[in-house]
């Protein structure tokens, strides 16, 4: 780790209580975790490890419970509710597992709509999808929609709408979640590549160890708890994978 | 700003396309508004243009009231009514009561001319004894003149005796009208003048101006009696309302209380068993406090939005003076003229308009509701590209504005639509005293103002609910739910 850089995010001891009727499930607890610029993360973890409450937190999408989110040097949790949007729409990119692409739009306006939210001059935002679009090998559907582009085609449109605000930090939840293995190749692909050319810092949860082995630093989840944070695919990456492979037999696609 | 201005853009963009994709639910409901709001446009239109009629016409007769005696009802004033007992003291009392109540006395008298040795048919008309200074002031007919003049001070108001008349004892028993018909002027005295309705003399060949006609009056308004008289046709109005205007014709009040015998009558009548009695050229003082009507003109109102609610107080008002009288307001009048149900209609019609459009407006939020359920996962990514809660809560904000807002407008011209239609076909339906009105339409300002706002406001309120639920989703838990629902 480039101890040496200030993190992109650093979480600071946090930790997601939900409850209800009596009963409190820890979903994450006390994390710690700093991420630098221009790392490939991938977070594994068996089903209901709190893999994808952790990826929410570093979203602020979610609050943690307790604990400070910090992105880009800045503690999250001073940031007031009505400009917590503006500041993910600012610093953050999402990929989800479902695209969640706006099927009556174009791939082109699927593209440029985080652009417009964040109200940036639409013909520069047109100019900048097509570039993204052709980086992610999509460019020539740009006038399809959403819903007539097979899967593996919507995420990589996802891809390019996550890049384009010029985020700081990439998040995605299970990005080939909903794919064969084809496409989940082409997809973990393209984000290296994306990770590598423009140096976005990217963090990606997956429950299948082939995917999560893209990652070149992967923290492991187990009980809300980090159980393992490894650079490459170091001898103990190997171990861990093939303890999760025994703990995700029959495991859901996400957690 | 530039945020808002954003924000519009943005949510507007979205609104449009969630429009297009449910567009035929929203059609349904847009249709099923647009539809309510052109049967309102069009009953409004038709009562306004009903008003403006009642207004031209019927306000000549009656100002803002008209006080009656209690024998009489308001079907009398197109024809003769019950002599009002102390008239000229309780028209001094409304005025110094009410103060600004302006009033004048009026006698009535109905009648029927051409009398077919021409093969003209024979017409009937209700003659309105006016004072000419008064009655102007208060009702404006000079200014209605369309051809000869009004009265002036050189008029043969007066002869200074009553004309002949009968009275037939019994019904069944119609009397010849050709008696005493040679007889009506002793000497060399002028016909009465009078003021005929433009329609009339259209109508009828023995009308016009400078032409004398003999008048056969029914001068009593619940007995037979009949006076024949000699009058001249000095000018002719126009109401506004072609075929109702011929019914009303004005005399002077005076000229009028000579041929009642309003006044101190002196000398014979004869009396022949078995057919009626005879009166005729006995002396007469006449009496300017005796009368028939009084009509009342009240104060301008601060503002014409509620003519009716004003015509209401003004009939509250008079009333609380004299009690034990009859008093009709304008608003009576309309409802006479233009159809007792109309009030009855009106309100069956509102309240239809209430539950059709409370019935759209649950529609667009239980159809909004259920878009938002299978959107959950959308609003949540839009949360995630960092949309604001007011950016969600006007996407579907702006849905329930545009659905108003077409509807509104779908309502308006489908409307003009229609009163164009039977404009061109030219519907009429029968109106008092036998005649044919045309059916028309007035739009006003106030109509189209409702008739846009209504849908507006009921589409804006109705989608407001399931907009700020979709805004106060957390984003988290929208991106959650989407997944669940897959």
């Amino acid at each position: 780790m480039p101890e040496t850089k200030n993190p992109i995010i650093k979480l600071d001891c946090i930790s997601k209580k939900y409850g209800g009727y009596g009963i409190v499930v820890n979903a994450l607890d006390s994390v710690s975790l700093e991420i630098y610029p221009g790392e490939f993360v991938s977070i594994i973890g068996p089903s209901g490890c709190g893999k994808s409450t952790l990826l929410h937190c570093m979203g602020l999408l979610d609050k943690p419970s307790l604990g400070q989110v910090y992105i880009d040097g800045k503690d999250t949790s001073k940031i007031s509710g009505k400009e917590i949007a503006l500041f993910r729409g600012e610093k953050l990119g999402f990929v989800f597992q479902n695209y969640n692409l706006i099927p009556r739009l174009t791939v082109l306006e699927n593209v440029i709509l985080p652009g417009l939210i964040m109200q940036k001059d639409a013909a520069k935002l047109e100019k900048k999808a097509k570039i993204l679009l052709k980086e992610v090998g999509i460019l020539h559907r740009s006038d399809h929609r959403g819903i007539h582009l097979s899967g593996g085609e919507q995420q990589r449109v996802a891809i390019a709408r996550a890049l384009i605000n010029d985020p700081v930090l990439v998040l995605a939840d299970e990005p080939t979640g909903a794919l064969d293995s084809d496409s989940s190749k082409e997809i973990m692909d393209v984000l290296v590549k994306i990770n590598k050319k423009r140096n976005v810092t990217s963090v990606f949860v997956s429950h299948d160890p082939l995917i999560a082995s893209y990652g070149r630093r992967t923290i492991v989840l187990k009980d809300g708890k980090i159980v393992g944070d490894t650079e490459g695919k170091s001898k103990n990456f190997n171990k861990v994978l093939k303890n999760l492979s025994n703990a995700s037999e029959g495991g859901g696609r996400g957690s | 700003m530039h945020q808002k201005v954003a924000d519009v853009g943005v949510s507007s963009r979205l609104a449009l396309g969630e429009l297009k994709e449910h567009k035929r639910i929203y059609a349904v409901i847009i249709i099923v508004i647009a539809l309510t709001m052109t049967s309102f446009m069009l009953e409004n239109a038709y009562l306004n243009y009903m008003m403006q009629v009642v207004d031209d016409t019927t306000k000549i007769v009656t100002s803002d009231a008209v006080v009656v005696d209690e024998d009489s009802n308001i079907r009398d004033l197109y024809g003769t009514t019950v002599e009002l007992k102390n008239a000229g003291e309780i028209a001094g009392r409304i005025e110094s009561s009410l103060p600004g109540y302006k009033t004048s006395i009026r006698v009535t008298a109905q009648g029927t001319y051409g009398l077919g040795t021409l093969g003209e048919a024979v017409d009937a008309c209700t003659i309105q004894g006016i004072n000419p200074e008064k009655d102007n002031e208060i009702s404006g007919i000079a200014n209605r003149i369309v051809k000869g003049r009004f009265f002036n001070d050189d008029d043969p108001i007066l002869r200074g005796h009553t004309p002949l008349y009968i009275e037939i004892e019994g019904p069944g028993n119609l009397p010849d009208f050709t008696w005493g018909s040679s007889e009506k002027l002793v000497g060399n005295e002028e016909p009465y003048p009078v003021i005929a309705g433009a329609a009339a003399a259209k109508i009828h060949p023995s009308v016009d101006v400078g032409k004398t006609l003999t008048i056969t009056l029914s001068v009593s308004g619940r007995e037979t009696s009949y006076a024949s008289v000699d009058v001249k046709i000095i000018g002719l109005y126009e109401s506004g309302t072609p075929l109702l205007d011929a019914l009303i014709w004005f005399m002077h009040a005076d000229s009028l209380r000579e041929i009642k015998r309003y006044g101190e009558v002196t000398g014979n009548d004869w009396s022949i068993p078995g057919v009626g009695t005879f009166h005729g050229y006995n002396p007469i003082t006449i009496d300017r406090d005796r009368g028939d009507i009084i009509i009342v003109k009240a104060p301008e109102p601060l503002h014409q939005l509620d003519p009716i609610g004003h015509s209401r107080y003004v009939k509250d008002e008079v009333s609380s003076i004299v009690p034990f009288l009859k008093v009709y307001s304008w608003h009576d009048f309309l409802i006479y003229a233009a159809g007792s149900m109309q009030d009855v209609v009106t309100i069956m019609l509102w309240g239809s308009i209430a539950v059709t459009l409370f019935l759209c407006g649950a529609a667009i939020k239980y159809v909004m509701d259920s878009i938002i359920m299978r959107k959950t996962r959308e609003i949540g990514s839009l949360k995630a590209f960092g949309a604001r809660d007011r950016m969600i809560f006007k996407i579907f904000l702006y849905q329930g504005l545009i659905i108003g807002l077409i509807a509104g407008f779908l309502g308006i011209i489908l409307s003009v639509v229609v009163m164009n239609l039977v404009n061109w076909y030219g519907l009429s339906v029968e109106f008092i005293a036998g005649t044919q009105l045309k059916v028309g339409f007035i739009i006003n300002w106030l109509t189209l103002l409702i008739a846009l706002l209504l849908p507006v406001t009921l589409s804006v309120i109705a989608a407001a609910i399931p907009a700020k639920k979709a805004a106060m989703l957390s984003p988290v838990e929208a991106l959650r739910k989407g997944e669940l629902s897959l």
